[in-house]
């Protein structure tokens, strides 16, 4: 079976602050560092307000003249394409007026597709294959799915994913570490109410790990809807369901929750995913589709993480050629 | 561009440091640091690196051995460490070239450094040929001939054990002026002694590097290629207690490459190597990158500007 796994590198990290890594020269050092490290695509990540030269579509025009022309404009700091773009609609927005939107909430069904197609046009005008949501809340904020609020998030997403496949731009869906979908059996419903055709899953095999999933034999299971990855290593576990706690971005991600956990995050290799034996599995699968490395909440610089990273795909994973 | 073994290999001259729970710390105090800083500079494509004298201690610390230190590296992707800059300290007590007294302790010392190499694969032995300006002036033929006269000593000695003695010119040492740099090695034995050209130091001394790479192309032992915004045209070069770090016209003399404002015309240097033949290692440095940035940005944003500029030109 052929394998055509196409590697990228997040650009969440860099964003640290409201106003930080604001000028776009600060994003064409990023670009041509993580360039040098092997990496030509990039996915991005929504950000609301000025402060992010690419965090919207209209922030693009007004950094680079238009998104057509930042585009053209990446292969001048060695990046071919900007492979996917990460949208999380639960965070406020000052353009689209909003604190957050919940797409168990049907009411609030069209400000989603509306924001969701914003990023999906400019995504296919770059060239990108993939828009990647958080399909749900976090549990503190939603608590246990039952089959109505479960119902309208599908519906929700199949909405998005029509339109985002009209533009030839794949929905798929991204469950972190503090989701109100907890359970294979509640993956297994969603996956049953959602148009495989146009909406998809993204797998993050720290954010799958820390919510105590295998991740090689969930692919296993689900390899078939799988269309985008994040690949970045777990150091810890969330043994004590903290994930219910309020707040529990701040409080158990954060803070650490009651072990005080320093650090959920790591580089490729330093924690509990067993990469070798997900990229093994994923070549025996024939997986088609994006693997984006990501640097998630670690200590700076991040282009040490970027740095560290590259050498584990390059030396022991074998999937970047050595630099030269 | 063909598809023939490249006449070049990179290096990088280290002068890193880390932030950790401990402070800005050296890279070389744990075997996690040490690790993390090989691994970071192999990903991008070097495949030595070069440091200073005095970290071959802590190399011994970590590792029992230096070979088991190369072992360590090589099974990164970094192949050895190139070169050693000799951390001579310089005094008219003991260690002051252009003072006759002197030569046989920077002698017997930098033997002492090579002797104590063995097992790094180093190549060359990195030296500033004179003292701070301040402490050289006026500089005098007979003190450039002084200075010629130990380095060439010394450059005999290290060859007996396959290191070459290099002569790395910072904007501030005794020798920097185009004058200054041409008698020097007039005097010094072409067999033993050789020059580092240190982009960014010659350019802020107002010596233009590809042109001197010209003069003295059969006399280059390597390069250290970093850049600079700024010439010293007020003569910080005589700033104590050092110009490096206490100049009025920059706190930050030294960029990695790529970077708008920079000076240093690499691309005509890559020409010049290419019509003159250069083969062997060709070194990024990045000397106080973290005033105001970072190493690894730094080092991975000179990394670009090599896949993209540089070995467009000649690799």
């Amino acid at each position: 079976m052929s394998t055509n796994i196409r590697w990228g590198y997040a650009f969440n990290q860099w964003k640290q602050g409201w106003q930080g890594f604001a000028r776009v020269e600060d994003h064409i050092r990023a670009f041509k560092g993580t360039s040098a490290a092997g990496f030509r695509q990039i996915e991005l990540t929504a950000f609301p307000g000025p402060w992010d030269p690419v965090g919207r579509p209209e922030s693009i025009a007004i950094n680079f003249g238009s998104v057509k022309k930042f585009a053209t404009q990446l292969p001048d700091w060695g990046i071919d394409r900007i492979s996917s773009w990460f949208l999380d609609v639960g965070q406020l927005s000052f353009e689209d007026l909003h604190f957050g939107l919940l797409p168990t909430q049907r009411a609030q069904h069209a400000a989603i597709l509306k924001q969701a197609t914003l990023h999906a046009e400019a995504l296919a005008e770059m060239g990108g294959e993939c828009l990647v949501v958080a399909p749900f809340p976090h549990f503190y904020r939603e608590g246990a799915l039952d089959a109505e609020r479960m119902q309208a998030a599908a519906d929700c997403w199949n909405a998005v994913g029509r339109v985002t496949k009209s533009l030839g731009v794949h929905t798929v869906l991204h469950l972190d570490a503090l989701s109100a979908l907890r359970t294979t059996q509640e993956l297994d419903q969603l996956l049953t109410l959602t148009d495989a055709s146009c909406v998809n899953l993204a797998f993050d095999t720290a954010e799958l790990t820390i919510a105590g999933h295998d991740v090689v034999a969930l692919y296993r299971r689900y390899h078939s809807r799988v269309r985008h990855f994040h690949f970045k290593d777990a150091l810890e576990t969330d043994t004590l369901g903290e994930y219910k706690l309020p707040h529990a971005e701040r409080a158990m991600i954060l803070a650490g929750g009651a072990r005080k956990v320093q650090r959920w995050f790591g580089e490729l290799g330093t924690g509990k995913v067993d990469f070798p034996a997900l990229l093994a599995a994923m070549n025996e699968l024939g997986y088609n589709g994006l693997a984006i490395v990501e640097s998630d909440k670690g200590p700076a610089p991040v282009m040490s993480s970027v740095l560290l990273n590259s050498w584990y795909l390059q030396r022991v994973l074998k999937v970047l050629p050595l630099a030269a | 561009m063909t598809d023939s073994a490249p006449n070049l290999r990179w290096a990088y001259m280290d002068h890193w440091r880390v932030d950790s729970p401990q402070g800005y710390v050296s890279q070389y105090s744990s075997l996690e640091r040490i690790d993390s800083f090989l691994k970071q500079v192999a990903s991008l494509g070097f495949e030595a690196i070069e440091t200073f004298d005095f970290h071959m201690g802590s190399f011994i610390d970590l590792f029992g051995s230096l070979p088991n230190a190369r072992a360590y590296m090589q099974e990164r992707g970094i192949d050895r460490v190139l070169s050693l800059f000799f951390g001579l300290m310089f005094d008219d007590r003991q260690s002051q070239p252009h003072l006759r007294s002197t030569h046989d302790n920077i002698v017997r010392h930098a033997e002492y450094i090579v002797k104590s190499a063995a097992g790094l694969g180093v190549e060359n032995l990195i030296v500033m040929p004179a003292a701070q300006y301040h402490a050289v002036e006026p500089v005098s033929d007979d003190k450039l001939k002084a200075c010629a006269e130990v380095w060439s000593r010394v450059g005999k000695m290290t060859l007996d054990y396959g290191i070459r003695t290099v002569c790395h010119h910072e904007f501030y040492c005794g020798i920097h002026h185009l004058d200054e740099l041409r008698k020097f090695y007039g005097y010094a034995d072409p067999r033993y002694v050789f020059w580092y050209c240190d982009t960014a130091q010659h350019t802020i001394a107002g010596v233009d590097p590809v042109k001197l790479y010209m003069e003295l192309h059969d006399r280059c032992g390597g390069f250290h290629l970093k850049d600079t915004h700024h010439v010293d045209l007020i003569g910080d070069y005589r700033q104590r207690p050092e110009s490096e770090v206490t100049a009025k016209t920059t706190n930050r003399w030294f960029w990695e490459m790529g970077t708008p404002e920079g000076l240093v015309d690499f691309p005509n240097l890559f020409k010049a190597m290419k019509e003159h033949g250069y083969k062997g290692w060709v070194s990024v440095e990045h000397d106080k990158a973290d005033f105001g940035g970072n190493y690894p940005e730094s080092t991975a944003v000179a990394a670009w500007y090599i896949q993209n500029v540089l070995k467009k030109i000649y690799r």
